[in-house]
């Protein structure tokens, strides 16, 4: 598997705060890579610099080899963003939304309308795709949000905690786009404080705690280092012992 | 949850009711905005505004009690007449002023008769005869070319000397404050005037006091019934018009920013490939046509109300263009508003705190708005560049059938710029990626400049500095407006242009070889420049002037400037002054700081735009388009040779040559320019070879570094 994104010795300092210290990862092509990490750990932070939205205080972010300072506009349309609180507009249509941001991602016109209809049938929104979103469900909304950060086939999704507030019938459409996109050999980074959803998700995991990657690896290679059951366990234990050596791969 | 609605009152409980009161009111307390907008604002809105007012009102009448009052005196007035009236030095009388010839020889011939002796009004215009006489004194008094007109009935001198009784009447416009007091000063001292000659006439023969009557004094007021009515609705409604397109605006203006905030929408446009620009002038063109939307609603039914109901009664006629004008003027209102609006808006965290910020935004705006309604204050050189007050004061001006072009133009302008100031604003507020996210940022750390972190400006940096600058120049002009021309032509180019563009360069640590292109130019390129400087004037000049020829007043005022006065200076001063100066003064501002500055937009935008902010800075709607031209080649010919020594050579000549010529009779005589208004045709067609030669010169200039860099990053 190609590297198609990496971010290397990234921080974010606000004022005095530094709420990201030194991230480095990387992720590859058909691979899902978990930030994991308890609220306030600098999880949103560091996906927000890798999305473009936030610029790194210092450090860097490549994406295939492009480094985003330098070519902003090209990196961001290789990538789709999603977060938990992010919404859709409320006086469109979950079809007017992904014809408008098909847009500002320069699809062509017919590629777009098919991409559409395609998202449409596989998030199962033909019933509520031409209501208004304000007229939506929660869980409705947050399929068309996810149809939102895949319209334009990005190669790299930033899922921030994308299932917090959702059911979890809902929270099961994001899964399965997930496994879909990640089949499709997409690069995807998401974050989450759930244990048990970077424990089914994850092919590789970041453990971030106070703006730092505490300790990284495969969910098996963190649980035999850290000789516990269970991935709650092992976070607390990395925690406790400081970053470990099994880090070094981050 | 029990509906205690539905309770009876004995039922309430009082300690809920004061525990609810208490978190409310201990929660709206300590949200700082609530406070500013609840206290603060009111004690310091009235007090600002009132004093302001008042002091303002002062300062007019001070300036109408000191200026003395200008009187076209028509007829012959007797000499002791005139000494009696100069004695104060409050009135300078100027024989004939306005009057035709033909008007005048009627006026003599007695062919028109006095108003009676009380102030006469006069209402229905449509049907009452035409009155020469009259109109005259209203074309000259609303040209401002004297304030009230003073008529000396024929046979007035030989009634006095024969003990009968003289006619003399006062012209004047009520609108016009100056004309007012001119009118009462008249007054005063004509009735002074009389009782003298009464009291004289009583001693000399023995009569009763008040037995005689001498003079009959007789006063018009020559505004017609619908500028009067103008007056009063062109103070009302402009301030309306404004407030409540404003109004339109802000609604829109917090949706689209605080609102996206609110709702997480902004999130997910910030991850979207766009630049900040991108999203500010989008989002700022749907709050200005949703301003102008607002702005033609309320045009549309102050017209249909005044046509249908004023216009009736006789009271206010106004024409469709006034209308027209009216709704043109608040393009750049709504602009400027729009903008402002903006920036404020995306301050805010949410909406209810956007709503908090402009709720004082909109007082704020009220207060200036509110003293272009003081009686008296008027469109002028002065208000044209106040923002916001000057479009107040132009529809004001339009209601009464005024409004300078001049004025028009410096209105026009001096809005743009404030509206380019305030999405430049908006811009910077955008680019706040902490603001964005809902964060907070102070205002100190959106208006923090990082200095030495480009090499040359920015084209908002370069956009600023050019708005500024012309700002304070235009005021620094206008103070030193009683100076020589030396002095303010010296002072107007080292202090205002010259100074400020070192003194930022210098502060922001630029490069002064990319930001000026000090760069030694190419042979050719010098050439090139000699021979630009040389025909482009007389290319520019024969075309511009024939398509809007510039009235006499103006070729006057440039002829003086070009001399340096109202006697020629010696030809060496003048290249110096009027030459070499803005040669290096102007072309380091235009063709270096906002040249350099405007780079990252691309050759011809870059070229077009500072020959434009150029052609803005001579302040005359009639040396646009040759200041334009001129200045499209100066940026042509540094973008191309990489050096501003081109064009400060081409800038010097042109300057440097004009002047020559002006100061020169023979010069003219020998190429037969004395006569004739324009370049002829056959010297035109000349000078435009000469010129076409130097731009295929300059073609064959090797590239310079200037011209390569001209890449646009993200």
């Amino acid at each position: 598997m190609a590297e198609v994104f990496s971010a290397q010795n990234l921080w974010k300092r606000f004022g005095n705060v530094a709420a990201v210290q030194g991230v480095s990862l990387n992720v590859h092509s058909g691979e899902v890579v978990g930030l994991l990490g308890p609220n306030g750990a600098g999880k949103t932070t560091t996906l927000r610099m890798l999305a473009g939205i936030l610029t790194p205080t210092d450090g860097q972010v490549l994406i295939k080899g492009m480094d985003m300072r330098k070519h902003a506009l090209e990196a961001k349309e290789r990538i789709g963003f999603l977060s938990g609180d992010t919404q859709v507009y409320q006086r469109l249509s979950p079809r007017e939304v992904l014809l408008y941001f098909g847009r500002l991602y320069r699809m062509e016109e017919t590629r777009l309308a098919q991409r559409i209809e395609q998202l449409v049938q596989e998030l199962e929104m033909g019933a509520f795709a031409s209501r208004l979103c304000r007229t939506l469900s929660s869980g409705e909304k947050q399929r068309a949000n996810i149809a939102r950060a895949f319209v334009h086939e990005p190669d790299v999704l930033i899922l921030d905690e994308p299932t917090s507030s959702l059911d979890v019938i809902s929270g099961q459409f994001i899964v399965e786009a997930i496994r879909r996109e990640r089949a499709a050999g997409r690069a995807i980074v998401l974050s989450t404080h759930i244990m048990s959803e970077a424990e089914y998700l994850c092919d590789r995991i970041y453990l971030v705690h106070k703006g730092k990657i505490v300790g990284s690896g495969t969910l098996a290679g963190i649980l035999a280092h850290s000789g516990c059951a269970n991935l709650t366990d092992a976070f607390l234990h990395y925690v406790e012992h400081g970053k470990q050596p099994a880090a070094s791969g981050v | 949850m029990e509906n205690s609605l539905l309770l009876p009152a004995s039922s309430m409980r009082p300690h809920i009711i004061a525990t609810i009161f208490r978190k409310e009111i201990t929660e709206s307390l300590r949200d700082r905005l609530t406070v500013i907008v609840v206290l603060l604002l009111p004690l310091l809105v009235y007090p600002l505004m009132l004093i302001g007012m008042s002091k303002l009102r002062e300062s007019q009448e001070l300036a109408q009690e000191v200026r003395p009052s200008q009187i076209a005196v028509w007829g012959a007035a007797p000499a002791d007449l005139v000494g009696w009236l100069k004695r104060t030095n409050a009135l300078v009388l100027e024989n004939w002023t306005g009057a035709s010839e033909s008007l005048r020889a009627e006026f003599e011939a007695g062919k028109f008769q006095p108003p009676p002796a009380a102030v006469m009004e006069r209402n229905g215009e449509k049907t009452a005869p035409p009155d020469p006489l009259m109109d005259a004194a209203r074309a000259l008094v609303s040209r401002r070319k004297a304030d009230a007109v003073l008529i000396v009935w024929p046979g007035f001198e030989k009634e006095l000397v024969r003990g009968g009784l003289g006619r003399i009447s006062i012209y004047f416009d009520s609108v016009r404050p100056a004309s007012e007091k001119a009118q009462e000063r008249l007054n005063e001292e004509l009735v002074q005037f009389r009782k003298d000659i009464v009291q004289q006439r009583e001693r000399e023969r023995g009569l009763a006091e008040g037995f005689s009557r001498a003079v009959e004094i007789s006063s018009r007021n020559i505004a017609p019934a619908s500028r009067r009515t103008g007056q009063v609705l062109g103070v009302l409604l402009p301030f309306l018009v404004i407030i409540l397109s404003a109004t339109g605006s802000v609604y829109a203006a917090i949706d689209l920013t605080a609102g996206e905030k609110d709702r997480g929408t902004m999130q997910t446009l910030m991850c979207a490939p766009l630049r900040t620009g991108e999203i500010v002038c989008g989002k700022f063109l749907a709050v200005w046509i949703i301003g102008l939307i607002s702005a033609l609603a309320n045009t549309g039914s102050m017209a249909a109300t005044l046509t249908r109901v004023v216009a009736p009664t006789g009271m206010l006629n106004l024409s469709p263009w006034t209308y027209l004008w009216t709704f043109a003027m608040l393009l750049p209102v709504t602009f400027t508003i729009s903008a402002f609006f903006l920036a404020v808006a995306v301050l805010a965290r949410d909406a209810k705190d956007a709503g908090n910020f402009l709720g004082p935004a909109l007082i704020i705006l009220m207060m200036p708005l509110g003293a272009a309604m003081t009686p008296g204050v008027e469109l002028d050189a002065w208000t044209s560049f106040v923002p916001l007050v000057n479009i107040a004061l132009l529809i004001k001006a339009l209601f009464i059938a005024e409004g300078r072009p001049e004025y028009v133009f410096l209105t026009l302008v001096s809005s743009a710029i404030y509206a380019m100031l305030a999405l430049l604003f908006a811009a910077r507020v955008f680019g706040r990626e902490q603001v964005l996210l809902g964060g907070k940022d102070s205002v100190r750390s959106i208006f923090s400049i990082e200095r030495g972190r480009d090499i040359v400006p920015t084209p908002g940096f370069a956009l600023t500095a050019f708005a500024v600058i012309f700002v304070v120049m235009f005021y620094g002009s206008l103070m030193l407006e009683n100076a020589s021309i030396i002095k303010m032509m010296l002072a107007t180019q080292y202090g205002f242009f010259l100074l400020p563009v070192l003194a930022l360069a210098a502060g922001m640590k630029f490069s002064s070889r990319e930001t000026f292109s000090l760069r030694p130019p190419h042979w050719r390129g010098v050439l090139a420049a000699v021979l630009m400087g040389l025909s482009g004037w007389a290319v520019i000049g024969g075309v511009a002037i024939r398509l809007l020829p510039p009235p006499d007043s103006l070729v006057r005022a440039m002829e003086k400037i070009l001399l340096l006065g109202d006697k020629p200076a010696p030809l060496w001063a003048l290249w110096v002054a009027v030459g070499v100066t803005p040669a290096i003064c102007e072309e380091l501002l235009f063709r270096g700081l906002i040249l350099s500055g405007l780079r990252r937009l691309g050759k011809w935008p870059a070229i077009l735009l500072s020959a434009f902010l150029f052609a803005l800075a001579h302040s005359s709607i009639y040396r646009l388009l040759p200041t334009l031209l001129m200045g499209v080649l100066l940026g042509y010919i540094v973008w191309r040779t990489g050096s501003i020594l081109c064009s400060m050579i081409v800038h010097g000549l042109n300057n440097g040559l004009m002047a020559t010529l002006v100061h020169s009779p023979n010069l003219l005589q020998r190429f037969h320019l004395q006569d004739t208004p324009y370049l002829p045709w056959h010297l035109t067609i000349a000078a435009t070879v000469v010129l076409i030669l130097s731009l295929l010169l300059l073609r064959s200039v090797p590239r310079s570094g200037a011209e390569t860099h001209d890449a646009r990053p993200d």
